[in-house]
């Protein structure tokens, strides 16, 4: 899903954003560097491993030199994004000529994560009779309950059946954007909000992450320390347990609220308690570098509008029901109806039917998915019809001429609208015209000259 | 057999198949000093230029593959494969590093072992390449038919020692069949002499040929031009070959020849002339 992509590197933007101090501190890390390394574009990345053993600064020119006439955009592109986030430094020799630096924090602690492994701060617990693992199914499921429950809450707190322990205030930012909170009213979902929502979870992981950082400092907690933890997290082990010991208090708090958002399972022993990452955290770096994710897709269009959707999921049955008409609940079906009607109050919303397409795709069944098209190929042009159908009217603001002088006049008027390419319509008869409004100024001056 | 696009990653997530010359009478011709290649990068030191680029490459995206194959003289054999074990994030490097050379000093005890029979002294005995290229393109035929998307492949041949004439249908086969399932194979030649066999894998297969000017930058090399991936390659400017030897090894003597008599039925090449060929009678 491209929206994956794009909250991704807004993430990453918001890293490049951080003071070049801090950044050279994250970059003490390996396992950021490593983070960073593979949201880079594949050229950023090649440049980076080809200097990473390069001591001296190579000049812009030389390398230059290493790509392609056509590939010269791509090029910039790296190295734009490269000094953003201070892995290059540029510089400029003796001779005025910009030359580039690898940066040598990122060097010596990357040089080192290849030759000798990155460690991390902390190693998991042995198993013994006081920890005892979950299965990775029930890890999953537990990682998508939690998921599911804050976002159940987060659109609709009614719904939810238990809440998490994020404090209204925190809910309130997570809902900025999402939903529209007029007062006295019950919020509604946004445009944004119905986005959000047919987005992938990865996707939807990183905006609320990305809400959470960004309030971070208000909390009192500095946000390259908290990024930085985030970072380290998805490269712990998954489903292994790790004490909550070797955590400081600021991330013990953090550590609370990804507990929240089902990042990790903590669990309490006799005398000590831990934290298992479960694969939402691990999923957070992969997803920076890679957007298919491999999700079980449950969803089956057939060619007679029906949806059947193989999931007993409430989260699921209220995003089909942005767009479509819920008939039957069962305990692990819900079938539907893709109506003009329902459809319309989706595109009301902000839907695109793109956006649906998208996410049926995406969605799609493991016995649909292999098939061309997944979604029936009628189904799908009947979505982009209805809604080209709400923009039949286009409106144009536009000038009226008439009252002519003579036929001359009208005709020389209609060549120069013609001309600067305004002239909607026009009757010789009755010497009437109509020109786009933003060229009125241009007819007015020129039928003055005529006159 | 044949990847559509469709079934492909939208970034460069590769499976890189790394051929590992492991010949011992090659290793073991630098011991003696003077200008043989193996005497300024004996094999303990090849391999720590290796080990960091297998480490760079798994580094660049968290899919990307890595599979080692030795190529000894008499047998080949898988050392080490990213994908099954288990090897995620604590301490891997080092983990990693041990596995291989575990594995290495077993497979070089085999290789030995099944060697038995009149032990050949002289100092040039061909390593086993067309069994190693074949056991990476079935390695890739698995991973192809594995499941609905897969990673692009790619072979890296590390040669050291030189061609054996008598590998070369077996060879060439292998070279087609890769070109066939669009499998680049890029070489990299340690040894003294210009392979003629991984010229004509890389020029036909389109991947990079390359025999190293110069030994001790061997991993410098390789970050630089066999680390990137397929869809970047068509943006850089990557060393192009300078000559390709096209020559066939005869079917009779298995003789690297200039020219031949070719049959007119079966393409078998021949450096004397026959009455009746002897592949197709």
């Amino acid at each position: 899903m491209p929206q994956v992509r794009i909250v991704a590197r807004n993430f990453m933007d918001m890293v490049a954003a951080l003071p070049s101090a801090k950044l050279d501190k994250l970059y003490e890390s390996s396992f950021i560097c490593e983070a960073l390394l593979r949201s880079l574009p594949p050229l950023a990345k090649k440049y980076t491993l080809q200097m990473l053993f390069i001591e001296s600064p190579v000049t812009a020119k030389s390398m230059e030199e290493w790509v392609l006439p056509d590939g010269f955009s791509k090029h910039r592109v790296a190295i734009d994004r490269l000094l953003q986030l201070r892995i290059f430094l540029e510089l400029s020799d003796r001779k005025k000529e910009t030359i580039y630096l690898i940066n040598p924090k990122f060097q010596s602690s990357m040089q080192k994560y290849l030759l000798h492994g990155g460690t991390l701060p902390r190693e998991s617990m042995p198993l013994g009779a006081t920890v005892r693992l979950l299965t990775l199914e029930d890890l999953e499921a537990y990682a998508q309950k939690q998921w599911e429950c804050f976002l159940l809450q987060l659109i609709n707190s009614a719904q939810a059946e238990r809440l998490t322990n994020f404090s209204p205030s925190m809910i309130k930012v997570f809902q900025r954007g999402l939903l529209s909170s007029r007062e006295n009213e019950v919020p509604r979902l946004t445009e944004n909000g119905f986005q959000f929502l047919l987005m992938d979870t990865n996707a939807q992981l990183w905006y609320i992450i990305r809400e959470y950082i960004t309030t971070s400092e208000d909390r009192g907690v500095d946000s390259s320390d908290l990024i930085s933890f985030l970072l380290e997290l998805s490269f712990h082990s998954l489903a292994e347990a790790y004490n909550l010991n070797t955590l400081d208090d600021v991330q013990i708090n953090v550590i609370k609220d990804l507990a929240d958002l089902g990042l990790v399972k903590l669990q309490q022993g006799r005398k000590e308690s831990w934290f298992i990452p479960t694969k939402l955290a691990s999923n957070l770096a992969v997803s920076l570098s890679d957007s298919s994710s491999h999700k079980q897709g449950f969803v089956v269009v057939e060619t007679n509008f029906r949806i059947y959707a193989y999931s007993s999921s409430k989260l699921h049955s209220e995003i089909l029901r942005l767009f479509s008409r819920i008939e039957y609940l069962l305990p692990n079906l819900i079938v539907g109806a893709i109506t003009k009607e329902s459809l319309y109050t989706a595109f009301e919303n902000g839907i695109t039917a793109e956006q649906i397409i998208s996410f049926l795709q995406q969605n799609a069944h493991a016995r649909v998915a292999e098939r061309i098209p997944t979604v029936p190929e009628n189904v799908t042009d009947q979505i982009r019809l209805w809604e080209t159908d709400r923009n039949r009217v286009e409106m144009i603001p536009s000038h009226l001429y008439e009252d002519f002088p003579s036929k001359d006049v009208f005709e020389a008027a209609c060549e120069f609208a013609r001309e600067v390419g305004g002239l909607l319509w026009e009757d010789a008869v009755k010497m009437q015209l109509i020109v786009r409004g933003e060229l009125h100024q241009q007819m007015r001056d020129f039928l003055r000259r005529l006159k | 057999m044949s990847s559509a696009p469709s079934k492909l990653y939208a970034d460069d997530v590769s499976l890189v198949v790394v051929l590992l010359d492991v010949n011992p009478f090659f290793w073991a011709a630098g011991a003696s000093g003077g200008n043989h290649p193996a005497a300024t990068l004996p094999f303990s030191k090849f391999l720590k230029h290796v080990i960091p680029f297998l480490n760079s490459l798994l580094l660049l995206n968290q899919l990307n593959r890595v599979v080692l194959i030795a190529t000894g003289t008499n047998s080949c054999g898988y050392i080490y494969d990213s994908g099954s074990s288990g090897s995620e994030g604590n301490n891997r490097v080092p983990k990693v590093y041990s596995e291989i050379l575990r594995n290495l000093a077993e497979f070089v005890e085999n290789d030995r072992k099944v060697g038995r029979g009149p032990e050949r002294v002289a100092s040039s005995v061909p390593s086993l390449l067309s069994g190693s290229l074949s056991l990476a393109l079935c390695y890739i035929q698995r991973v192809f038919r594995s499941g609905p998307i897969h990673p692009q492949p790619r072979i890296l041949c590390l040669q050291a020692s030189p061609d054996g004439p008598e590998q070369y249908v077996a060879v060439m086969n292998a070279i087609f069949s890769a070109q066939r399932s669009m499998v680049p194979i890029d070489s990299c030649v340690v040894g003294v002499y210009h392979s003629a066999f991984l010229q004509q894998a890389s020029y036909i297969t389109g991947g990079v040929y390359l025999k190293l000017p110069q030994l001790d930058g061997l991993c410098q090399y390789l970050l630089a031009i066999f680390a990137s991936g397929l869809q970047s390659r068509s943006f850089l400017q990557l060393p192009k070959p300078a000559g390709v030897d096209f020559r066939a090894s005869c079917f009779c003597h298995k003789k690297t020849i200039d020219m031949g008599y070719v049959c007119s039925v079966c393409l078998s090449i021949f450096c004397k002339h026959h009455r009746r060929c002897s592949t197709c009678g």
